[in-house]
């Protein structure tokens, strides 16, 4: 019926590395199966089934969706689960964890300085109405052309990817990072939040937004098309807009007002049948 | 149990340099910061040579601009020359698109995805062929004219 | 807004130096191709070419001018990399004084020796 999907063995070069035995990180190899359309997760999980069980990595979703699974193959930073063995023509795949963020064991990073730093930055709408915040009436009110400015930087899965790919997160511990830059942009430019001027103070520290230098790196490794360099560039330009006072006063977006007048009813044929 | 401390992942200021096989924008920024700090370098050479060596008189200074007319220091003086050439418009590109103006809108992801700077690559690349004849035409000169 | 008025500074001060240092360096250098454009300036480098310049004004403010944005726009960029590199919050102020200290200094120093000679 179809063609016979050709079962080739390739090499999994895995770095491994456990706390509580090994004092630096090795790597191990693996031959793995790999047919049409393998993806360099199945080759971990079926390394972890089948050679090593205490092969330790994250995975979730399989679909590029939940960020969990990011690593660093061949020396470029992917979604595991996104990414095809056979993309690489290669017999060989080097698989370690991510750099610039600190490994608790094998391929599993820990994230948690990185949510840290995402939370440092507010990420939530802050309006100055607490009255409506906490007794909401009803939704705020935003054109599709409002959303357009900051849509594309909602897709974020928090995967760490951009933080590996950063130059400057490769030396300094303290930087914020592209993503929370980006998500700072994105709450920054949503006409929903009044929150701007601490964001602004927030990221305009020693360690903040003027670290970055346009590298670009983030965006091009970024799985979900995010491109944070854009955001942070974007984020710049406000901030130097600030600076200069030439920063246009901008209304936040009003609560939308109560539908008070409905459109009559379309003449529509009854279908239920009457008792007659 | 013994609480484990993660090891440590930086890559340091090697991954300035080294990282992957990233595309052009990640040099670009490389080589503008090694022409800086070689712009810098050069800066501190230069001005204590015309202000101790002019105090001194003419025959000092006579004697320096002798000495620096050996074509070794030339090709030092070129390359420096060529490091400010691009340093000057690497950063004039820097300015236009870290103040936004040069990247364009945010657009949805549509697969597959082409950021900003990959969208907007064709005038840095005709960046890059303006330092190439910057360089060129000062080449010339310094063949021409300066030995 | 310290760090963007810094920024924004280093900003202005690069297209400053595009514009002074370019006239600098055309001068200095470009011998050969002013000459298609018949501006005379033989061997800028020789004593007397030098000495006509410093006792004009017009040149002695270009070089005081280009030397203040100079110093400030490398010294900027030299604390933002060693920055990058985390040391202690004590040694980030011991950094960023001896730079502020270095860029005075160079500067007191290097523009002495022209308005010296342009007044006497």
């Amino acid at each position: 019926m179809t063609e016979e999907d050709s079962i080739k063995q390739i090499t999994l070069k895995v770095q491994r590395y456990n706390p509580e035995q090994d004092s630096t990180p090795h790597f191990q190899e693996f031959l793995v199966p790999v047919s049409r359309g393998t993806t360099v997760l199945e080759g971990l999980l079926y390394i972890k089934e089948n050679l090593d069980s205490t092969l330790t990595f994250r995975t979730s979703c399989r679909m590029a969706i939940c960020g969990s699974c990011g690593m660093l193959i061949n020396n470029y930073p992917h979604l595991a689960c996104h990414t095809q063995i056979e993309e690489f023509h290669s017999d060989t795949l080097t698989i370690k964890p991510l750099p610039n963020l600190p490994i608790l064991k094998d391929l599993v990073t820990d994230l948690i300085p990185f949510f840290n730093t995402h939370k440092s930055i507010k990420p939530y709408t802050i309006r100055h109405e607490t009255e409506e915040m906490e007794n909401p009436t009803a939704e705020f009110t935003q054109t599709p052309q409002e959303l357009e400015t900051f849509l594309q930087f909602t897709y974020c899965v928090k995967c760490g990817i951009c933080i590996s790919a950063c130059p400057t997160s490769a030396s300094d511990k303290l930087f914020l990072g592209p993503q929370a830059l980006a998500q700072c942009f994105r709450y920054c430019a949503d006409n929903r939040d009044e929150g701007w001027q601490e964001r602004f103070l927030l990221v305009d520290t020693d360690h903040g937004i003027w670290r970055c230098h346009l590298a670009g790196a983030c965006s091009e490794a970024c799985p979900k098309g995010l491109d944070p360099a854009l955001a942070i560039q974007l984020l710049k330009r406000r901030l130097i807009s600030q600076a200069m006072g030439l920063r246009k006063k901008q209304q936040s977006s009003p609560v939308a007002s109560p539908i008070t007048e409905t459109k009559g009813k379309v003449p529509f044929p009854e279908f239920t049948a009457k008792e007659s | 149990m013994k609480q484990m401390q993660p090891r440590q992942n930086y890559m340091g200021p090697g991954g300035w340099v080294w990282a992957g096989k990233y595309k052009l924008e990640r040099y670009l920024y490389l080589l503008h910061r090694i022409t800086g700090l070689g712009i810098l370098l050069f800066l501190i050479l230069h001005l204590c040579m015309t202000t101790i060596f002019r105090i001194q008189g003419q025959d000092v200074w006579e004697a320096t601009m002798a000495l620096l007319h050996n074509p070794w220091f030339k090709i030092g003086e070129y390359l420096v020359c060529a490091a400010l050439i691009y340093h000057a418009l690497n950063g004039l590109r820097l300015i236009l698109q870290e103040l936004g103006f040069a990247l364009g809108r945010p657009t949805p992801p549509v697969y597959p995805y082409k950021d900003a700077l990959r969208k907007k690559r064709p005038w840095t690349i005709a960046m890059i062929a303006v330092i190439a004849i910057l360089a060129l035409v000062f080449f010339y000169d310094f063949i021409v004219g300066g030995w | 807004m310290r760090n963007t008025y810094l920024r924004l500074m280093q900003l202005v001060t690069g297209i400053l130096i595009a514009v002074l240092l370019g006239i600098h360096i055309v001068i200095m250098h470009l011998d050969a191709i002013l000459g298609f454009f018949e501006v005379d300036v033989t061997e800028p480098t020789s004593w007397e070419s030098m000495i006509g310049r410093a006792s004009q004004a017009i040149w002695v403010g270009l070089y005081i001018a280009l030397l203040a944005v100079v110093l400030y726009h490398a010294l900027n960029g030299l604390r933002g990399i060693i920055l990058e590199l985390t040391p202690s919050a004590r040694t980030e102020r011991i950094v960023t004084w001896v730079i502020i200290a270095f860029g005075i200094i160079a500067f007191i120093g290097s523009s002495y020796v022209p308005l010296a000679l342009l007044i006497s």
